[in-house]
């Protein structure tokens, strides 16, 4: 994560009103926040984030405006409701903390209490005009207008001391001119989604998001070694996460945060070494863009883009006379790169630890919010870390990869017939040639499985991604699967249960079912076939193998934001709905062949009661 | 891929920590987890040493039976492991095992099962029943078997934490009250990104990338992800580095036993800055997180916010209005020195289980320029997901619920009662007729007839429409019971569980931007106008 604000990157913007606003700042533009003003996105340019910016208005020039960051001491004074220096505001915590207790003793001050307060908005003697012309006269920071307000609010001095720091509040978030600048990262999209979108990330909520972490145990796995199974052949482990992903690609971002892998190269640690770098590097600069220019390009392989298709790149190269670097290096790069011989290319999603990979339901994953961390999944620029690590391929290709085109292997040609050919022809072919190589190899390593972890956010019922996934994770790896609601949940962990382990025990077990209990045994699993060895009825019972998880557990979170203010401190009184969203965890195991008798006893004692795990009673 | 794996062969760096890369099987010498329950773990450190107690080397004795470590090396991770049968029963009277060789026979009456016994180790019988899991560690295991010292901070909250503190591969973390580590081991985790000793290019990427790392390698000396651990209570200190350096997580975890309300957070000699903790996040779990926080500052605060903050436990003081020079009393002696990373805004989150306790932290954050303040409480539940039988069908039956499921099937269970009583009182009343019969037919002289067919026939018919008796009724039951799937029978129900962890602590979070002053804003604007 970067320290500072850079040039063609996203930030979030909060502004009084508690809204969050997500841009892209250029430099050598305006940024415009409605009611709250306008002011030159160079003002923020390098700054730091988590200020509180006000905005001055400049008369002559709105875009001009000045911006001048409001001190802690300020902000906290405000909401404290009091006119402290910083260092005041212990002693009238404690003042205020007095007053509220004479309230209920002392008639003197009986005016503090809300007996006599008349709830009439006319008590406010200004007009809706009157504050509309005081607005449009307004210069400053909107503190005028909230003087006045207040000054001519007839029974201000009526109020008791907590309800006019509610009013003053609530009037600040109306016209103060002011906004903190923040981060984009994963935590601060799922907030912003959660306002205004929640659907689009199936109601993740951040202590999701912790928990899915947490549990698909996922982390930067940059030295693990890469080992492989006893078939030498499939790998086992080596920090490999598999994701089925419908949330526009949240859920792949949190991960590749975990794993190091979402943020480039960060290089701004101090000011004298970024402003060089700033200058000098040409390939962070060309990244900066790829969203813009994405649009057009599907086919997932970096060649060969065409000059022509980044007007905004265009136009900031006009714009931006003095300071040129970031842009003009975007549009010189672009041109240069068909011209490089094609053993130059640098072939995606080769990194053989440390990776995510995909499993996606449409032709093309939808990884649409991957565009805030400057990464676009049908455009991929190689000095993205997740241009390396992250691999996708469709159910189809995972399911039944004969049937998908970019399977088979293009023809192949002769060097001479190559060299007779057009030049377009020859990118189209060299292309071909990479996609197919790039799919094959993805494809290959996924149905050989081993991976470190499965986490599934999906709409699509979790018995049947289940189904095929889980014979993919690795001994001791780890399931995660969320669900915004309970219910696909309940029936996975039912599919799970201890009773129905014991059931497909027995029944493989039994020589009367014409079982020969072909349990999973080995590391290496081709997919169906231990559910093959049951009998057809079988499958509608047991679409699931219930003994190849341990300790399904389901669980849930939810965080209750609490109010802390002196005298004042209590939960808040409103919050979202919606959905409650729930995990389901569970530990891929390798049962042993045959009847496995349980031992110990399994009725509950005092305390916890089914735990799932408790062994299979035959 | 045989080239991948030489590559692994002569790969000269330390190999990571079990928490970070288990390899593919357990081995000896390193950490195994056995899962008995879903929270009934325990932890292992397997050892193929043959210095035991016991004839099978060492060995876990757990109430699903007894496990040793020769059956739990070398196989691969996720495995289901039996049970062996193993002499549990002489090792607890003598303590060697070479005496127990020669008292063996005496103590025949301790020995339910024996096994012979030789010096070196014996493999050990699979016995009949039982079975453990053996899996890797990770936090969360960790967190649910670890030797418990003091209150551990359990995966809803960490996970929220750590989420919340933006703790990412590469920062440095501050954890003070380190405790039984369990936010130690999460942290860790959450930071690591590689060793310093080890060579830029890990293993196995191919060409392409190697470029690609190399450059990111070149481009500037990459920053290792860290721990920087405080515990108060020596011994607690003491024993959880040594559970670190088990664990193979010494290079990214430094642990200090030390106050830090007097103290503070730098590690490492005063005029080495690069050994401060160099922090981006902080984590507090102490009883008064509120005065460790003038430690946590950029420049040394000023006297009367110090005063003002560390106070605040105390009667309120109103005289700290003066302008006052930075305190002196912290440690006159010692130049300032910032624990907190200068380049970047610091995230801090305070753990503490009372109100009162957050109101004093939050006002000290208020008063040390903290943003963002936020206090949250989470509320984490498991759900129990578990099949509700209601019905007669149920009737004698273990788990189930036996009452009529339906109207239906009470009126016809209230019907069959009725239907007996009537039949019943019927027999009752022909044979108090019978009987009456027998009495007048005797008082008059006449020989008691045998009864003759008609009579045993009517009760016969009767018979097969008598609804069924409660032995009947149990009788099918239990027939019934071969041929019903009971894992797919039932209302699907889900319910949080019986033990409910209702309140963990108040967690508050707050930001603290980087400084900028004049200067920088000199620098800023001049760059970009």
């Amino acid at each position: 994560m970067h320290s500072s604000i850079r040039p063609n990157s996203h930030i979030a913007l909060r502004l009084p009103s508690g809204i969050l606003k997500i841009l892209e700042i250029t430099p050598n533009t305006s940024i415009n926040i409605g009611k709250f003003g306008v002011f030159p996105a160079n003002s923020l340019l390098g700054r730091p984030f988590y200020f509180t910016y006000e905005v001055l208005d400049n008369d002559d020039d709105k875009s001009k405006s000045e911006l001048r960051i409001v001190s802690a001491s300020e902000l906290h004074a405000e909401t404290l409701g009091e006119h402290p220096t910083p260092t005041e505001s212990r002693d009238d915590v404690n003042e205020a903390g007095v007053e509220f207790d004479i309230v209920g003793e002392d008639g003197e001050v009986i005016m503090r209490s809300n007996r006599l307060t008349i709830d009439d908005p006319s008590r406010q003697t200004l007009s809706m005009e009157e504050i509309e012309e005081l607005k449009k006269a307004g210069t400053g920071s909107g503190k005028e207008i909230i003087a006045k307000i207040m000054a001519s609010h007839m029974a201000i001095d009526e109020k008791t001391s907590f309800s006019l720091a509610k009013y003053t509040l609530r009037k600040s978030r109306k016209y103060l001119k002011r906004f903190t600048v923040l981060p984009v990262d994963v935590g601060l999209l799922t907030e912003h989604f959660t306002e205004k979108e929640a659907y689009r990330i199936m109601e993740l909520r951040q202590e999701h998001i912790g928990l899915i972490g947490s549990w698909s145990n996922a982390h930067c796995a940059n030295s693990s070694r890469v080992l492989f199974g006893e078939d030498g052949a499939s790998q086992i482990g080596g920090g490999r996460w598999l994701v089925v992903d419908d949330t526009g690609g949240l859920v792949v971002a949190a991960l590749a945060e975990r794993m190091d892998i979402l943020y480039q190269n960060e290089d701004d640690d101090d000011d004298k070494e970024s402003q060089e770098e700033d200058v000098a590097p040409q390939t962070d600069n060309a990244v900066e863009t790829p969203q813009e220019r994405g649009h057009e390009k599907l086919e997932g392989v970096v060649a060969a883009p065409e000059p022509a298709n980044q007007p905004n790149g265009m136009a900031e190269t006009e714009a931006t006379a003095s300071n040129d670097t970031p842009a003009a290096s975007t549009t010189s790069d672009q041109p240069q790169r068909p011209r490089r011989p094609p053993h130059q290319h640098i072939p995606q999603s080769t990194s053989r630890t440390n990776s995510i990979t995909i499993l996606h339901a449409n032709n093309q994953p939808n990884l649409s919010i991957l565009k805030y961390f400057s990464f676009d999944a049908s455009n991929p620029v190689p000095n993205h870390p997740l241009y390396h690590h992250l691999r996708t391929l469709s159910w189809l290709q995972l399911m039944s990869p004969h049937d998908d085109p970019t399977y088979q292997e293009p023809e192949k040609l002769e060097d001479d017939a190559l060299a007779a050919m057009k030049s377009s022809k020859r990118g189209n072919y060299y292309k071909k040639r990479r996609r197919w190589e790039r799919t094959n190899m993805i494809v290959d390593e996924t149905r050989q499985g081993g991976f470190d972890g499965l986490v599934v956010c999906s709409v699509m019922g979790p018995a049947s991604i289940l189904k095929e996934c889980v014979p993919l994770v690795r001994g001791g790896g780890r399931v995660v699967v969320y669900s915004p609601n309970v219910e696909p949940l309940i029936e996975l962990c039912d599919l799970y249960s201890k009773e129905r382990r014991a059931a497909y025990v027995s029944r493989q077990t039994d020589p009367a079912a014409k079982v020969n209990g072909k349990a999973q045994t080995g590391i290496k699993i081709e997919g169906q076939e231990a559910y093959d060895a049951l009998p057809e009825d079988d499958e509608e019972d047991f679409p699931v193998n219930p003994t190849s998880l341990l300790a399904p557990s389901l669980q849930t979170s939810r965080a209750r934001q609490w109010q802390v203010l002196p005298g004042r401190t209590h939960p808040m009184m409103t919050s979202k709905g919606g959905a409650e969203g729930y995990l389901f965890t569970a530990t891929r195991v390798l049962p042993i062949e045959g009847k496995v008798e349980a031992r110990g006893s399994f009725f509950r004692g005092k305390k916890r009661k089914t735990a799932p795990d408790a062994a299979v009673q035959a | 891929m045989a080239s991948g794996e030489n590559q692994n062969e002569d790969f000269t760096s330390p190999t990571p920590s079990i928490f970070f890369d288990p390899g593919t099987h357990s081995a000896s010498g390193r950490l195994g987890i056995l899962q008995l329950k879903r929270d009934h773990l325990i932890p292992t450190i397997l050892s193929s040493a043959t210095e035991s107690e016991y004839a099978e080397g060492d060995v876990v004795n757990t109430r699903f039976g007894s496990f040793p470590h020769t059956t739990l090396i070398g196989q691969p991770w996720g495995t289901q492991i039996l049970a062996s049968v193993v002499d549990t029963g002489s090792r607890a009277s003598t303590s060697k095992k070479r005496k127990r060789d020669a008292d063996d026979d005496g103590e025949g009456a301790h020995k339910p099962k024996l096994e012979p016994k030789k010096r070196e180790v014996v493999q050990a019988a699979t016995a009949s029943s039982g079975f453990v899991h053996l899996v890797p560690p990770s936090p969360e295991t960790w967190t649910l078997c670890l030797p418990h010292r003091t209150q551990v901070v359990y995966t809803p909250d960490y996970s929220y934490i750590l989420e919340r503190l933006r703790v990412r591969p590469g920062d440095h973390i501050i954890e003070a009250g380190a405790g039984s580590g369990s936010f130690t081991h999460a942290a860790v985790r959450a930071v690591f990104n590689g060793y310093a000793s080890e060579k830029p290019l890990a293993n196995g990427t191919q060409s392409g990338n190697r470029n690609y790392e190399e450059a990111i390698t070149k481009k500037r000396s990459k920053r290792y992800g860290a721990v920087y651990s405080f515990e108060f209570h020596k011994p607690r200190a003491e024993q959880l580095a040594a559970e670190i350096k088990e664990h193979g997580l010494g290079d990214s975890v430094t642990i200090t036993n030390r106050d830090v309300y007097e103290e503070g957070f730098c590690v490492g000699s005063q005029d080495d800055n690069r050994k401060a903790p160099d922090a981006d996040a902080v984590f507090l779990d102490l009883p008064a997180p509120w005065l460790a926080l003038k430690h946590l500052t950029r420049s040394p605060p000023s006297a009367a916010v110090v005063k003002a903050v560390t106070a605040s436990s105390e009667a309120p003081s109103p005289s700290v209005k003066e302008d006052d020079p930075p305190a002196q009393a912290l440690d006159s002696s010692k130049p300032f020195q910032s624990a907190l990373n200068p380049n970047n805004a610091v995230r801090i989150c305070t753990f503490s289980p009372c109100i009162e306790q957050v109101t004093k932290t939050v006002s000290a954050m208020r008063s040390l320029g903290w943003l963002e303040i936020d206090m949250v409480e989470i509320m984490s539940k498991r759900l129990e997901v578990r099949r509700e039988r209601v019905g007669l069908q149920e009737e004698g039956l273990r788990g189930a619920n036996a009452s009529a499921a339906t109207v239906k099937e009470a009126v016809q269970r209230l019907r069959d009662v009725e239907g007996r009583a009537k039949i019943f009182h019927g027999l009752q009343k022909e044979k108090q007729d019978e009987i009456m019969r027998k009495a007048e037919a005797r008082k008059r002289g006449v020989k008691p007839q045998t009864p003759n067919g008609n009579d045993r026939e009517t009760p016969k018919a009767i018979k097969d429409n008598i609804p069924p008796s409660k032995h009947d009724r149990l009788e099918r039951a239990k027939k019934d019971l071969e041929n019903r799937d009971l894992f797919k029978e039932g209302r699907l129900i889900h319910r949080t569980e019986p033990e409910l962890k209702t309140h963990t602590s108040y967690l508050v979070f707050a930001v603290l931007p980087r400084q900028w002053s004049k200067d920088d804003e000199q620098k800023a604007r001049k760059k970009w106008g």
